[in-house]
């Protein structure tokens, strides 16, 4: 479907291409006679043109075709990859088992031939025993031989012990003469023999215990070699199973391989029954195998050259990047060259633009001075201009380079001015440092003197008794001299408080009693006749007071109203040493003369009153020419009593 | 007692500074007319002819405090003894003696110095203590006398002591007198007394 899609793209694209082609034929054709060579050129431009799009596309769908070959050929790659694993999967696993059943037969094997190792030491053993044992047979033999001759021996012994004892008795019954050496010989031998007779005897019980023994052992001996044939066959039979161990796991190996080529086998004709329906022939199995094969082996080729193309490109893109980088850098150097050059010729032609107008300029003036001068000869005239033009070349050019110079001069200045003010601030911050000192040994004095007034008070503070309440604190005995004092003094004061209330109260009672007080008091009370006699005393004093006062009373008044009555005058004291006179024919009630007594004399002045101004006649002839206080004062009462008298 | 010595160990040192102020506390109470004059006896020390009571409740109290006073000198952690001078009438403090306390802990044992040179420094101080009593006001009326001692803060205060204040004289005027040291304890001595409105 892909195939198709592309070969779709593909003819579509071929098609657009021969539309193109055939359309600016025909407007090629159509326009030639217009444009003439231009338009031939265009054609041509333009055909160049189609054919590179048309190498274009060609290429492109080259491209696509490769590409999209490329990707079937990964996915079968993929495919062929996978199914590859799957196999590689299972075989490993067949292997694994195979590996496992070997070494599974190795260890049965071992088994085996540890066996067989074992039945062999034991045949040994049992070869090397009856060995022994037939020695010792032999031995046994032997000594049994020599015990025979030992018996043989003791027979004759036995012999000889009877004939030695027929001979004893014979010697009994005979004397002793023809038998000395024979008796002597046989006394020897009857000495020697019953010994000789212990050892054998005892010789000969041990030979009979090791036979015994031996008999034994070779009982035994006899049952386990009986047993060797059987193990003789038991090795034979072990053998002969190793070897058809052996074979059967060379055979294990080769069918496994076997089986592994037959399963792939299997497998690639699944996979070929599943791709292809066609009929299960062998002939047609084996094309179709073959086809397989052979696009694989394409595939594969193709996969091999686009990897290599691959990989060759992306070497040359490799090799390429570096080139490029420099190439863009090149470029861009010549970029920036090349706008340098874009502004140096933007100048030029500035310049250019200048001069050609200034030339057009000078040469307009020149020709309407031609025109206007049109006899004239124009050369000294034009000769004038040039060195006139000479002339103002030359001054501007001076001009110029004064100026240049004074530029310098001036940058020159500049710098020096920039210097100097650097130098200023220099000073200036030297200036700005002594000011500062200045100011810090002002400051620093001023510390100094606060330090001074400080430490000053700090040791007045000392010396009064201060103390830091964070370091330091005051503690005294609770039972000090000063706290002692002012408790006594405290009790003092409360018992003095006391016995003074106390004596007041029995004072108050006594005042009050006036008789003999039963109270717990320490006083010494006087008699109390004598207090009744002075209270008799005072009582009566006092009465006397009140009559006198009485009496007095009466008698002042009485004479107070005689003095009204005869003189005419009430007389009041009203403040001390002044005495105010109210007329009995007053007018008003208010009308008074007040008269102050000036000495101890007698002699009395009179003061202002409302009432004495109406009388100033009155005053000055009585008081000031006649100098009689009594005549002014019977005048008054004339005058007064003649007013109300008449009225 | 340390004439012996060639040099002052701390305890010396300590013993010779109570001493100093048990008798120089005496002398302040006889000079003042805290106590009557017939209640001292005069005793001879450093070389000189001083006054001791014989007060026995004043000797117990006295004794309480130059013992305790002797333990923290060994400590070094006395700041100040002062003698304050209280009046029974009005409760204002007329007089305050002060001894500052200065401790080197840093001692070494110096031969130079010697138990002759600090009696006389001492000696020189007490007699200066009786002659500032001619500049000082008249205690007119009832007077009584505590001892304050400025300790470090973190002094443990035994049973029968208690904190209280300075005590400071209301207006007074303050005279320095002379110290003497023993080279691991250097006193100060110092009087301050209420002006008098006449000054």
């Amino acid at each position: 479907m892909d195939d198709m899609e592309d070969d779709t793209t593909i003819f579509s694209t071929l098609k657009s291409f021969k539309s193109l082609i055939s359309c600016p034929d025909r407007s090629l054709l159509e326009t030639e006679p217009a444009f003439g060579r231009s338009g031939l050129q265009n054609l041509y431009t333009k055909r160049v043109e189609l054919e590179e799009a048309a190498e274009r596309v060609r290429s492109h769908t080259n491209l696509l075709q490769l590409t999209q070959e490329k990707q079937q050929m990964e996915l079968s790659h993929k495919r062929a990859r996978i199914e590859l694993e799957k196999e590689a999967n299972s075989s490993s696993r067949d292997l694994q088992r195979e590996i496992d059943r070997n070494r599974e037969l190795l260890l049965q094997i071992r088994r085996l031939e540890e066996r067989e190792e074992k039945a062999n030491q034991a045949l040994n053993e049992q070869m090397e025993n009856n060995k022994a044992l037939k020695r010792n047979f032999e031995e046994l033999h032997k000594k049994a031989n020599e015990k025979d001759s030992k018996l043989a021996e003791a027979d004759q012994v036995c012999v000889c012990v009877f004939c030695i004892s027929v001979c004893r008795k014979m010697k009994k019954s005979m004397p002793e003469y023809n038998c000395s050496f024979n008796i002597k010989k046989l006394s020897l031998i009857c000495a020697l023999l019953p010994l000789i007779c212990a050892v054998r005897l005892q010789e000969l019980e041990r030979r009979l215990a090791l036979q015994e023994q031996d008999s034994v052992i070779v009982k035994n001996m006899k049952s386990e070699v009986a047993r060797l044939p059987e193990l003789e066959r038991e090795i034979k039979r072990l053998r002969e199973e190793n070897t058809f161990l052996r074979e059967t796991k060379e055979n294990n190996s080769l069918l496994r391989e076997e089986t592994e080529g037959l399963r792939r086998k299997l497998e690639r004709m699944e996979r070929a029954m599943e791709e292809k329906l066609k009929v299960e022939k062998p002939e047609d199995l084996s094309r179709e195998v073959i086809q397989i094969q052979q696009r694989e082996l394409n595939l594969k080729q193709q996969n091999y050259t686009l990897n290599s193309s691959i990989r060759s490109v992306e070497k040359a893109r490799t090799e390429l990047m570096p080139e490029i980088a420099q190439l863009r850098a090149k470029a861009q150097e010549e970029q920036k060259k090349r706008e340098n050059q874009d502004s140096l010729v933007r100048r030029l032609q500035k310049r250019v633009l200048l001069l050609t107008k200034e030339r057009d300029g000078m040469r307009a003036i020149l020709e309407s001075y031609d025109s206007e001068l049109a006899t004239s000869e124009y050369s000294p005239q034009l000769m004038l201009r040039v060195k006139e033009a000479e002339d103002m070349l030359q001054k501007v050019q001076t001009h110029n380079t004064e100026m240049e110079t004074q530029l310098s001069k001036a940058q020159e200045e500049a710098g020096s001015f920039k210097l100097q003010a650097q130098m200023v601030s220099h000073i200036h911050h030297h200036g700005n440092f002594l000011l500062k000192i200045e100011e810090l040994e002002s400051e620093r004095q001023q510390l100094e003197e606060q330090n001074n007034i400080l430490e000053m008070r700090l040791e007045r503070h000392n010396l009064q008794g201060g103390y830091d309440p964070v370091t330091t604190k005051v503690i005294h005995l609770q039972m000090n001299p000063t706290s002692i004092a002012k408790q006594q003094r405290t009790e003092e004061v409360e018992q003095l408080r006391v016995e003074c209330q106390r004596l007041r109260d029995r004072l108050r009672k006594i005042e009050a009693g006036g008789g003999m007080t039963t109270d717990d008091t320490t006083l010494i009370i006087p008699p109390s006749q004598e207090i009744l006699d002075l209270r008799k005393q005072m009582e009566s004093a006092e009465l006397k007071n009140q009559r006198l006062k009485e009496v007095f009373q009466k008698k002042i008044q009485e004479f107070r109203t005689a003095c009204y009555v005869l003189t005419g005058y009430q007389i009041d004291i009203t403040v001390e040493n002044q005495y105010r006179l109210t007329s009995v024919y007053a007018e008003h009630m208010e009308d008074s003369l007040l008269f102050k007594s000036t000495g101890p004399v007698g002699s009395m002045q009179l003061l202002e009153t409302d009432f004495s101004r109406t009388l100033t006649g009155l005053v000055d002839l009585h008081l000031f020419h006649q100098k009689s206080i009594p005549v002014f004062l019977s005048a008054v009462t004339i005058e007064l009593f003649s007013r109300q008298t008449v009225t | 007692m340390s004439k012996t010595l060639k040099g002052i160990t701390l305890k010396g040192s300590a013993e010779l500074v109570a001493e100093f102020f048990s008798f120089g506390i005496n002398s302040i109470l006889y000079q003042r007319g805290i106590y009557p004059a017939e209640t001292f006896t005069r005793v001879t020390q450093y070389d000189m002819s001083l006054q001791l009571t014989t007060d026995a409740k004043l000797k117990n109290y006295l004794t309480n405090v130059i013992s305790q006073l002797k333990e923290w000198l060994f400590d070094c952690t006395v700041q100040k003894l002062v003698v304050v001078i209280t009046c029974l009438e009005t409760n204002e403090v007329l007089e305050r003696w002060q001894f500052d306390l200065e401790c080197d802990k840093t001692f070494f044992l110096p031969d130079q110095c010697k138990y002759e040179s600090i009696q006389e420094e001492i000696r020189s101080v007490i007699r200066q203590i009786t002659a500032t009593v001619t500049f000082l006001p008249l205690l007119e009326t009832a007077c009584a006398f505590d001892l304050l001692i400025y300790t470090d803060k973190d002094l443990e205060v035994p049973e029968q002591w208690e904190e209280s204040g300075p005590q400071l004289i209301d207006q007074s005027e303050e005279v320095r007198l002379r110290s003497f040291t023993t080279t691991i304890h250097k006193v100060n001595s110092m009087v301050a007394y209420k002006r008098t409105n006449s000054t």
